[in-house]
């Protein structure tokens, strides 16, 4: 019976093989994810990144990449580019703008249709993806066919950012989110396609969440804690001013 | 076998003398010639008569018509609607393609409404069709909704030709991955 090696967490770039041989038993079932490709006898790494695994069982490669590519049954915040009669045109940021169905709405019947204006933010779930066709999205939940959170985004404040930070961001007890609740009251929906909309009741405040966001990729959780006082002793400092 | 070149309009000879091919028509008993060409004068041991025909090049191309069944690859998908190249009319290839399109409805005969185009036809497959109407003014519209018409080839995502499993999958034999096509039965 062989052992199995401790696995460490490295850096890894597009070409470099990676053999799992030594991390896992003779009959164990290995699923590799994203980033890992199996081709022939080896598997290679196609992003640059970070190679992780759970439980020595399911390994793939963090990356961090700005370009967002559609994928099914994600959530996005999208822009409305144009409408037509029938959708709206809305850009995600991947190569193809996507199309959202007037009737793709809780409640939307060809006499009642959404009121969204050229420019309007919506969150919204990517309901059709693939290489060949143009991206659908849909503001109904796939299941029960309500809204659920989906939906036109009023007021607030976009900005944009890497699609590593967006995935960490969804988690809800991350450092930076949990940091900025001590101080703020705020809303924010997080699209996976690397744009996180944020509304409080003050303009400073705004920005100053979208600055401790963006700020907050690469640090630790200590880090953060101490980033997020300075920015507020910072503001609060500047009012007295 | 002659070669002698003629304008629409020339006298060719009368329904006595010959049967009518492409190319002429019949006028007051006249047979003349309806298109420029060679005439072209065949006999037929079957037939009494010899049948004269005006063609235009030594090769003529077919042209789909309505119920006729061809084959093509299709160039474009999108939610509604499939669009086919069309290369070959029943067993005889056209000089130049014409368009198809494969509507959503006339993919398959049962659960029409259910039919997903992602998963019936993608880019790059050879597909055998029917034709159903000539069509408006960019493309015919075709059929693949009975058990013979459909995929005939296709190329997984790795580059393998598939194989097809059943009526609605096909296998790459090499990665081992089925995706969904609408597939025609093979004989």
């Amino acid at each position: 019976m062989s052992e199995t090696e401790e696995f460490k967490p490295y850096t890894i770039l597009p070409g470099e093989t990676v053999s799992l041989d030594k991390y896992k038993n003779e009959k164990d079932v290995i699923k590799i994810g994203p980033g890992l490709l199996h081709e022939k006898h080896q598997i290679s790494a196609m992003k640059a990144g970070t190679l992780k695994n759970y439980n020595n069982q399911k390994w793939w490669i963090d990356s961090s990449q700005r370009r967002y590519v559609p994928s099914l049954n994600e959530h996005v915040i999208g822009k409305i580019i144009a409408k037509t009669q029938d959708y709206f045109r809305v850009d995600i940021g991947s190569a193809h703008s996507a199309l959202l169905s007037t009737l793709a709405f809780e409640g939307a019947t060809k006499r009642n249709k959404p009121n969204l204006e050229i420019g309007a933010l919506v969150y919204a779930r990517v309901s059709l993806a693939n290489k060949d066709m143009e991206p659908e999205l849909e503001c109904i939940s796939a299941t029960t066919g309500k809204a659920n959170g989906f939906g036109e985004l009023k007021n607030g404040f976009l900005i944009k950012c890497s699609l590593g930070l967006c995935r960490s961001l969804l988690n809800p007890n991350t450092p930076i989110l949990t940091a900025l609740g001590e101080h703020f009251a705020f809303e924010t929906a997080i699209g996976m396609n690397g744009r996180v909309w944020l509304n409080t009741a003050d303009i400073s405040n705004t920005i100053l969440l979208s600055n401790a966001i963006k700020n907050s990729e690469f640090l630790s959780a200590k880090e953060i804690k101490q980033m997020v006082k300075e920015l507020v002793k910072q503001s609060e400092d500047d009012m007295e001013l | 076998m002659s070669t002698k070149i003629v304008t629409p309009g020339k006298k060719l000879g009368t329904i006595h003398e010959y049967e009518i091919g492409p190319g002429t028509y019949i006028k007051n008993n006249y047979i003349y010639a309806s298109t420029v060409g060679e005439i072209y004068i065949i006999n037929d041991s079957n037939k009494k008569l010899p049948c004269i025909s005006v063609v235009k090049d030594k090769e003529q191309s077919v042209i789909p018509e309505v119920d006729s069944i061809v084959t093509g690859k299709i160039i474009r998908v999108n939610p509604k609607m499939a669009t086919l190249a069309i290369m070959v009319v029943g067993n005889k290839p056209c000089k130049d393609d014409f368009q198809g399109i494969i509507r959503v409805q006339d993919v398959r005969s049962t659960e029409k409404d259910k039919v997903q185009i992602y998963n019936s036809f993608r880019p790059g497959d050879i597909v055998r069709a029917r034709v159903i109407s000539l069509g408006d003014r960019h493309s015919y519209y075709l059929t693949t909704a009975e058990n013979e018409l459909g995929v005939i080839f296709a190329q997984s995502i790795s580059g393998e030709t598939m194989i097809p499993i059943s009526w609605q999958q096909m296998m790459c034999p090499k990665t081992k991955v089925m995706e969904y096509r609408k597939c025609a039965k093979p004989n």
